[in-house]
């Protein structure tokens, strides 16, 4: 049994760097960025193996899926798409600072005490208290909310980023039949799994996160096949799906400072009922967003 | 600790409407900035009767729960991050060459001015993570408001910092893997001398020093800054570098083993008197005029980074008053000087330095507020500036060894008096009889006068000023 376990470690911990050296150094920017998405897939199942399938869902939905999307699509853009540009020796002295690194950390990491931490064990404490009971969800959505508050308005703020710039006009070339049939099977069941991830997430892995980035794809394979409608900035209904998740979750916020126990803490009774409010809002914002970040042209953002 | 919450939400709360109702946009951002503001000063005087408020987030304990807290010296930096950005903000509305009533300046701005006030307030090492995430995006958010133009700046302030931020996160994530918290408290307790607390501090301090753009880190600064449009380079320069530099402060203080810290505190303090000199001779030597004023805030971050050394090296809290009105003083003299760069440079409509050529007889206005903050920069009396620099003169002159440390600071204060009269002098020049005056706007060079009589008159409250200071920085 352990054997198998070593062999299976072993083969995918060589099958990340061999990716990710496919990614860094290879001459032809389009089989770079196709290594760089293997490599997302690899990774998320290393986070499963290493018992964080909250990681691994949310590094293949994003890391890999989105990621990838959004850089093939930038690829489109360029006007020199055969070879990599820059600086001949920045890879190699990157190459060697990153190793010097590595060399370090593995040492200091090595030397780390086994065990959970002390927050850890903290966190396992309150999980009841905490109106959920999946600890991942009780620790973004509870204990730790004002960060996921912030990371919510991150995701926000890159959208706006990305207004500013101007951005090319996006034409897709017409999808064929079988494509379209497939797209028109797969979008409806991306949301019916976001949904289900979301519902899943007091109890099990999954939550806003990785639920708005199952959607999102969902949203961007039928963009890619031409039938999304457009979601232009200038629709009102647009920008309240992207503003309702962090708008509901500072109201909460405010609103458990002024009339309950302070900020963001949630009264025992309706906690659970506060979580999921957050977390539908939440994955409504993220979803569109994360759509419009990968795959939006000029005509719906720059106005 | 209410007030607080108040003005940390209400700037945020009002980017988020703007960006739906696109109405009375910048009116709106402005009336929750002056409201904020005022919340600001409640929590400060509320801090007055009760000086070290602590907020344990979502009713938790420790160690699970976010900290806040608060003190008079962050409330104090809440203040004038909210007057800063209302200062700002009725330039950018009241100027002819702002960025219009409508633009995303607004709602950016409003984030800005949370994702500040939000890191004043943690005490929380990942919670910190997140607040500078959102302060880099905002920053080049900001930055590429100006278009086309500042788009490589941008990518660069873009790329530079999010290394420095995964720095920051894997010193933070050794930090949490040795010791298992995230509280400051909770760490300067537990934290002992090992090779590893060294190495996740270091890797910190890296990424920390990376986004404060203290040298020899700093490369990236005077493009982000000088290519931003004038009241985003005013923010920019004025808050945004402070944050890191404020959880570099704490961090340092608060963790490091005390023989660690005098080694880094000595690097330092030598990084610091290099900074002083080597942004001084870019200014002095830079054809442009917004590149001149982005050079001047490398060589000030070097009187920060000189105070934090010597903090450090001798082991001595008190010179974090000097520390804090030197950010402070920077922060108001800069956004002066930046306003009225901005507005000289929009008015001449050139770039270059040489258009301020007799700006003097055509933009009397701007050309004083310059020379004001200019004044305050090089630490004449009685400007805060000059409060600043007393401050940490003091214990430097009392000991015939620290005297070379001294002469660093002096040799500073000459080089910048040098760059900000390369402009004085010029603006001095005569015009040619022939050219025609340029049109002015009175409001909008008043508005770039109003943050550096702010800091001239620090003066006169010094005394209460640096009580607040210090007991806000010696809890």
């Amino acid at each position: 049994m352990a054997v198998v376990d070593w062999v299976y470690d072993g083969l995918l911990a060589l099958l990340v760097l061999g990716l990710a050296a496919g990614a860094l150094y290879s001459l032809s920017l389009y089989r770079a960025v196709v290594f760089y998405i293997a490599l997302g897939l690899v990774l998320a199942l290393v986070w499963a193996r290493l018992g964080a399938p909250d990681l691994a869902l949310a590094e293949a939905a994003i890391g890999a899926g989105l990621t990838g999307v959004l850089l093939l699509s930038a690829l489109k853009h360029q006007p020199n798409k055969a070879r990599l540009m820059g600086w001949p020796w920045l890879p190699g002295l990157t190459g060697i600072a990153i190793l010097l690194l590595l060399i370090m950390m593995v040492k200091a990491v090595w030397g780390l005490p086994q065990g959970m931490a002390a927050v850890g064990q903290a966190a396992l404490l309150a999980v009841p208290e905490s109106g959920v009971e999946h600890p991942v969800t009780a620790v973004l959505l509870n204990f730790r909310a004002w960060d996921t508050l912030l990371e919510v308005l991150v995701v926000l703020l890159a959208l706006l980023a990305l207004r500013q710039l101007t951005l090319p006009d996006e034409t897709f070339p017409d999808a064929w039949p079988l494509l379209l049939a497939w797209s028109r099977l797969l979008a409806p069941l991306s949301l019916l799994l976001g949904i289900y991830l979301l519902w899943r997430g007091a109890d099990a892995p999954g939550g806003a996160f990785q639920s708005g980035a199952l959607i999102a794809a969902g949203l961007l394979m039928l963009r890619l096949v031409g039938l999304s409608p457009a979601l232009p900035w200038s629709r009102f209904g647009v920008r309240l799906s992207i503003l309702i998740g962090p708008t509901i979750f500072l109201l909460a916020a405010m609103a458990t400072a002024s009339l309950g126990a302070g900020w963001l803490a949630f009264p025992p009774d309706w906690s659970k009922a506060l979580i999921l409010l957050i977390e539908v809002a939440a994955t409504t914002s993220i979803a569109i967003s994360l759509a419009l970040l990968v795959g939006s042209d000029s005509r719906e953002l720059n106005q | 600790m209410n007030w607080a919450l108040l003005s940390l939400a209400l700037p945020l709360l009002s980017a988020f409407w703007v960006l739906l109702v696109r109405r009375a946009v910048s009116e709106t951002i402005l009336f929750a900035t002056l409201v904020s503001l005022t919340a600001a000063l409640a929590a400060f005087y509320q801090v007055q009767s009760d000086p070290v408020q602590t907020l344990l987030l979502g009713d938790w304990t420790l160690p699970l729960a976010i900290r806040f807290e608060l003190t008079s010296l962050n409330a104090l930096l809440m203040v004038l991050t909210a007057t800063i950005h209302f200062l700002v903000g009725l330039y950018n509305r009241f100027s002819r060459h702002g960025s219009g009533r409508y633009s995303d300046y607004w709602p950016l701005s409003a984030v800005l001015h949370s994702a500040l006030v939000a890191l004043w307030l943690s005490r929380d090492l990942f919670n910190w993570y997140v607040t500078l995430e959102l302060l880099t995006l905002v920053a080049v958010a900001l930055v590429t408001l100006s278009g086309p133009k500042a788009y490589r700046a941008a990518l660069g302030y873009l790329v530079l910092s999010l290394i420095a931020s995964l720095f920051y996160l894997l010193g933070v994530a050794l930090l949490y893997g040795e010791y298992g918290v995230l509280d400051l408290d909770r760490l300067s307790a537990l934290a002992v001398d090992s090779a590893n607390t060294r190495l996740a501090l270091l890797l910190m301090v890296l990424g920390l020093m990376l986004k404060a753009a203290l040298w020899p880190l700093y490369l990236w600064l005077p493009d982000a800054h000088a290519n931003a449009p004038t009241a985003v380079s005013a923010l920019l320069s004025a808050l945004v570098v402070k944050g890191p530099l404020f959880i570099l402060w704490l961090t340092l203080t608060q963790i490091a083993p005390v023989e660690f810290a005098q080694q880094l505190g000595l690097i330092f303090a030598l990084f610091g008197s290099v900074a002083l000199l080597s942004g001084a001779w870019s200014a002095l030597r830079t054809p442009y005029l917004k590149t001149l004023v982005a050079y001047s805030t490398v060589a000030q971050l070097g009187y920060a980074l000189i105070t934090l050394g010597l903090l450090l090296r001798w082991q001595t809290p008190e010179l974090a008053t000097a520390l804090w009105l030197f950010v402070i003083a920077h922060a108001l003299a800069k956004v002066s000087a930046f306003l009225a760069a901005g507005e000289m440079q929009a008015t001449f409509g050139s770039k270059e330095l040489i258009a301020v050529r007799g700006a003097s007889q055509s933009m009397p206005l701007a050309m004083f507020a310059f020379a004001v903050a200019g004044g305050s920069l090089i630490g004449l009396p009685p400007s805060g500036g000059f409060l600043a620099k007393w401050i940490l003169l003091q214990p430097l002159f009392a000991e015939p060894a620290h005297w070379p440390w001294a002469l660093a600071i002096l040799l500073g204060t000459l080089a910048s008096a040098a760059y900000v009269f390369r402009v004085v002098a010029l603006a001095f020049d005569r015009y040619d009889v022939e050219t025609e005056l340029p049109q002015t706007d009175a409001l909008a060079q008043w508005l770039s006068l109003l943050p550096a009589l702010v800091v001239w008159g620090l003066a006169l409250i010094s005394q209460p000023l640096m009580l607040w200071l210090s007991t806000g920085a010696n809890p």
